[in-house]
């Protein structure tokens, strides 16, 4: 009996031996997990900056046109705000209808090549455009200055996290001792958790039978943002509070506060989550730190608690109320005097609406993201702080998607028969070139975002059709036929059906509505995108030829030389037909695609630079020429519709219809503006209209908005070259890239070449 | 006595002064000695439009006498490029002035050799009254880029080339100056490109047409295409004798072809 008693007794204390070294060995295994945690955290990376995607920079100049509404659209996408009275702070702006001037105090900004600190100018309009610029700080002129890009995306995890570190000893010491006063007035006697403050709360809590106070110590609070989810658990907070007491154990006071400092959640701007004091003192009062009032350090402090319940943004009355509250706590616990409370009460909060910007561009940024896929990981991009600078341009962006989605709604309207359910729905692409530069200025991939990603401006091979046509042309020009024809504007084409035998084969073009014209001039074959006569053409010039000159433009799909290639019958991209057409815009110079720009890091060092990159291909007397001939499809060919549209400015252009009526073109450019656009289904569906009516509204509709404050240009003839063989004829590239002539080109005087 | 002066600022002060004097039209102000021989395309004056290239091989000769007037030898290339444009040392008007002095370019090839142009390389002094905003913007923004060429910071600089050509595609020096920063970067196939389209907007600019050349000259030579950069280089110099570019560019062929000759 004793016997068995013993034995019970030493089974249960073995067991409980064994228990209890169990439970310290998972108790020390536990504590040693959160311990890692902590370490980690504090000692490894702890921040994650999400990369920023900025539009194209600004320029302004003096004699440039500018609409003052063009302006302050401008100003206020790029966080402006306007006030009355004198400028005071960076970032305000102020119009004086009397003077007609617009006085901007610009912010700082960190160019890629350097440093811009922000100063008052005054920008003097005179009707609609820009008369004088001057820096108000000196009184000196200036002749141009450039705005900084606009914020386009960031590219983050989860959530967009907006933060600048800040050291300690940055922060002004009364936003310290405020944040303390309100958050965890015992933080330097407590060790990571604070007993007293627990009970003092939940006393206030019980007595007033609501949630007043949080007994949170800084360090709790920190340790919880850094770690934990937000559920409000229990089990969470026994975690927490270890986490907390080995916080405090292994860090000291001053970093910890640091970290709470930079860490904590105070707004909401949009997608971007305001974190830290820094970036908090930007949000609200567009400041750094050290320049905060008494009033301003208190507010700050003040809506840790419920930083958008209590936002300035909100409620004016709130945020006021919050201050004093903070106010009224300082001048309690000693730390400011009367009179600075004093002061302090009769400061005004900034009483203004936070204007909400969406500067998407998705379809540009899924183009950007792709280019820089090739040079950075992903977890780079949404974790290391890079800012991107590419050449979009936000207005023309907004306009190619407004143009863009109203043609294609208006399509549908009056042609019912475009009209489908599911998934196969019309579908339209735009991309707008600086030709000069290459820039891609706009990209418009398709009708919604939302609803399919698929970029068709460059993941969408199509048939370019009759876009191809001026490759032919062009080719006959520079070379000549194999017939012996110099080709010139005026020579006379014989557009009549034909046949055209190739490889044992025939193949026979036929027109549009099956209409012949005869004898036609070069110019009026090109004009009215004659395909029998663009065909006879081809066949004198030979297939290779005309091949060789798409790809010298610009064309990098594969083409096959086969004589329906004359006719636009292989696949390219529309990013490809611009780049191509922006060669002859930019008098034979083909330039490189440039959506990103600049890249640089978190310490403004430069990553990575792509510039402007262009090669004379063509002769620019040929370009010429054949910005010549284009012209007349806008003046008077395919194109003229857009003239009675209300387009009237110089440009050149050329209508893209396929044999098989599915895909729709217009190319159209300026010499200082190129928009490409296609209209189509992405399945096998028929459009049945041509690039005349399908795109060509489109077109014109988005032109005609973009070029509005543009200075008029036309195309310039080159130089007359004394002697043609010095002219950089750059035609056949030989070995190492060295350059042989082309053959010399008749330009042809252009009164004589009227279209029959 | 006025030519004994002259003879003396000529070798004593060297390209800057020569400016000068090539201003104050002397009948002739300095000359290189070409050798006489049969090459009538030296004697064409200096804004008549070129002749054929091909036959260039003007003998080494010509690169004799303006080694003379220089004051150190250079032998940096970015250094060189620096202080080449000889109007860096004479302000906007004195170009003006010289170039308003009827007969310097005009002269009827009495000399067997071509004039040196007056200086025309001040950009703001192009910004006439007629002056569209956009090129007088445009040429302003090229002054300044090329101010930070000369400061040896062609990164920036570039970044504000880049943007003459944005606000005015017709200018043609902003295209010049893209084509010396991508030189001075070290990408002498970029700068040659930019260098094409600049000369097809510069034909009738012979001092411009000849900076051109002068330049092209020098990627040439750095790409070691050492017969590209001699054509290049008398091509230049037969625009504009008082191309500095040009003439150092062929001395130092000279010298390094004797060298490599040893």
């Amino acid at each position: 009996m004793t016997q068995s008693k013993l034995r019970f007794l030493s089974i249960s204390l073995v067991a409980l031996l064994v228990v209890t070294s169990a439970g310290l060995i998972f108790g020390a295994w536990y504590f040693k997990q959160l311990e890692n945690t902590v370490t980690e955290k504090f000692e490894g990376r702890k921040w994650v900056f999400p990369s920023k995607i900025y539009s194209d920079s600004y320029l302004l100049y003096v004699g440039a046109p500018l609409r003052p509404e063009t302006l302050i659209e401008k100003l206020r996408r790029l966080g402006y705000y306007a006030t009355t009275g004198e400028l005071r702070a960076k970032g305000e702006y102020r119009t004086v209808r009397s003077s007609g001037t617009i006085e901007v105090f610009l912010h700082d900004f960190a160019f890629p090549s350097e440093q811009f600190t922000g100063v008052p100018v005054r920008l003097s309009m005179q009707g609609n455009s820009l008369a004088r610029i001057e820096n108000l700080a000196t009184g000196q002129e200036m002749f141009s200055l450039e705005l900084e890009p606009e914020l386009v995306t960031g590219l983050y995890e989860r959530i967009w996290q907006e933060r600048r570190l800040v050291k300690l000893a940055d922060v002004p010491p009364l936003l310290v001792k405020a944040i303390l006063a309100v958050e965890d007035e015992r933080f330097y006697r407590h060790h990571g958790i604070d007993p007293v403050g627990i009970l003092r709360a939940m006393w206030v809590n019980l007595r007033t039978l609501s949630y007043q106070q949080g007994g949170s110590t800084l360090t709790q609070q920190l340790v919880k943002n850094f770690f934990l989810s937000d559920e409000r658990t229990m089990s969470r907070k026994i975690p927490e509070a270890m986490m907390a007491l080995i916080a405090e154990r292994k860090y000291s006071k001053d970093t910890i506060l640091e970290n709470y400092l930079n860490e904590i959640y105070l707004g909401q701007k949009g997608s971007q989550g305001i974190f830290g004091v820094w970036e908090a003192a930007q949000f609200y009062f567009g400041k750094p730190l050290s320049d905060l009032t008494t009033g301003e350090s208190a507010l700050l402090a003040g809506l840790i608690r419920a930083p958008n319940r209590l936002s300035p943004y909100r409620s004016y009355e709130a945020a006021t109320r919050r201050r004093n509250v903070v106010l009224t706590k300082l001048l309690d616990d000693q730390i400011i005097t009367r009179k600075e409370y004093d002061t302090a009460l009769r400061e005004k909060l900034p009483q203004r609406p936070l204007v909400k910007i969406t500067n998407d561009a998705p379809f540009y940024v899924d183009y950007v993201r792709r280019e820089l896929e090739e040079n950075y990981s992903n977890a780079v991009l949404t974790k290391e702080g890079l800012k991107i600078f590419s050449s979009l341009d936000l207005q023309l962006q907004k306009i190619a998607e407004r143009s863009l989605a109203e043609g294609l709604n208006k399509l549908e309207a009056a042609h019912p028969a475009l009209r489908r359910k599911g998934e196969d729905s019309l579908e339209g692409a735009i991309v707008v070139l600086r030709p000069q530069t290459g820039e891609i200025k706009a990209m418009v991939g398709g009708r919604s975002y939302s609803k399919s990603q698929f970029n068709r401006v460059f993941q969408a091979r199509r048939q370019p059709g009759s876009v191809f046509k001026p490759f032919v042309y062009l080719a006959a020009l520079m070379y000549g036929g194999q017939s012996g024809i110099k080709y010139t504007p005026d020579t006379i084409i014989n557009d009549s059906q034909f046949t055209w035998s190739y490889d044992g084969r025939d193949w026979q073009p036929s027109n549009y509505r099956n209409e012949y014209f005869g004898a036609v001039t070069f110019r009026r074959a090109l004009e009215s995108s004659l395909n029998s006569a663009t065909s006879r053409v081809a066949q004198d010039v030979g297939i290779r030829r005309v091949r060789d000159v798409a790809h010298r433009l610009g064309i990098q799909s594969p083409l096959p030389a086969v004589p329906s290639l004359a006719l636009g019958a292989a696949e390219v991209t529309p990013l490809e037909v611009a780049v191509a057409y922006s060669t002859l815009a930019n008098g034979g110079v083909r330039p490189r695609p440039l959506a990103v720009r600049n890249v640089i890091d978190q310490n403004t060092k430069v990553l990575e630079k792509r510039d402007v990159r262009s090669e004379q291909v063509i002769s620019p007397q040929l370009a010429f020429l054949m910005n010549d001939l284009l012209k007349g499809v806008l003046d008077r060919g395919t194109g003229a519709m857009a003239r009675r549209w209300g387009f009237t400015r110089p440009a050149a252009g050329k209508t893209g219809t396929t044999n098989d009526y599915k895909d729709a073109w217009f190319v159209g450019y300026t010499p200082d503006l190129l928009a490409v656009v296609w209209v189509g289904f992405d399945g096998p569906s028929k459009l049945n209209l041509s690039g005349a009516e399908a795109a060509l509204p489109i077109w014109t509709d988005f032109m005609k908005s973009a070029t509005a404050s543009m200075p008029v240009t036309d195309f310039v003839p080159p130089a007359p070259t004394p002697g043609s063989e010095e002219a950089p004829n750059s035609c056949e590239p030989g070995p190492e890239g060295t350059i042989t002539p082309c053959p010399p080109v008749a330009v042809p005087a252009r009164a004589s070449s009227e279209p029959l | 006595m006025a030519g004994f002066d002259r003879r003396r600022c000529f070798f004593t002060l060297g390209i800057a002064l020569l400016l000068t004097c090539a201003a104050c039209e002397p009948p002739r102000p300095y000359r290189i000695p070409i050798p006489p021989p049969s090459n009538p395309v030296l004697r064409t004056p200096p804004p008549a439009p070129l002749p054929l290239p091909s036959p260039p091989s003007p003998p080494p000769a010509p690169v004799e006498s303006p080694r003379k007037p220089l004051p150190q030898e250079p032998n940096i290339r970015e250094q060189d490029l620096k202080d080449k444009p000889p109007a860096e040392r004479g302000p906007g008007k004195e170009t003006k002035e010289s170039a308003a002095l009827p007969n310097t370019g005009g002269i009827p090839p009495a000399s067997e050799t071509p004039l040196p142009l007056p200086d025309d390389s001040s950009l703001l002094a192009k910004i006439t009254p007629g002056v569209t905003p956009q090129r007088a913007a445009s040429l302003r923004l090229t002054e300044e880029g090329k101010k930070l060429l000369d400061s040896g910071d062609p990164a920036k600089a570039l970044t504000r080339l880049e943007r003459t050509i944005v606000i005015d595609s017709t200018n043609p020096y902003g295209y010049f100056y893209l084509a010396k920063a991508q030189y001075q970067l070290g990408r002498y196939r970029e700068s040659l490109n930019f260098l094409n389209i600049a000369e097809s907007r510069l034909a009738s600019e012979p001092f411009w047409l000849a900076e051109v050349h002068a330049l092209r000259g020098e990627n040439y030579r750095a790409l070691g295409q050492l017969q590209s950069a001699e054509a290049s280089y008398q091509q230049a110099v037969r625009l504009n004798s008082g191309n500095r570019t040009a003439t150092d560019g062929l001395l130092r062929l000279k010298t390094d072809n004797s060298f490599s000759g040893k």
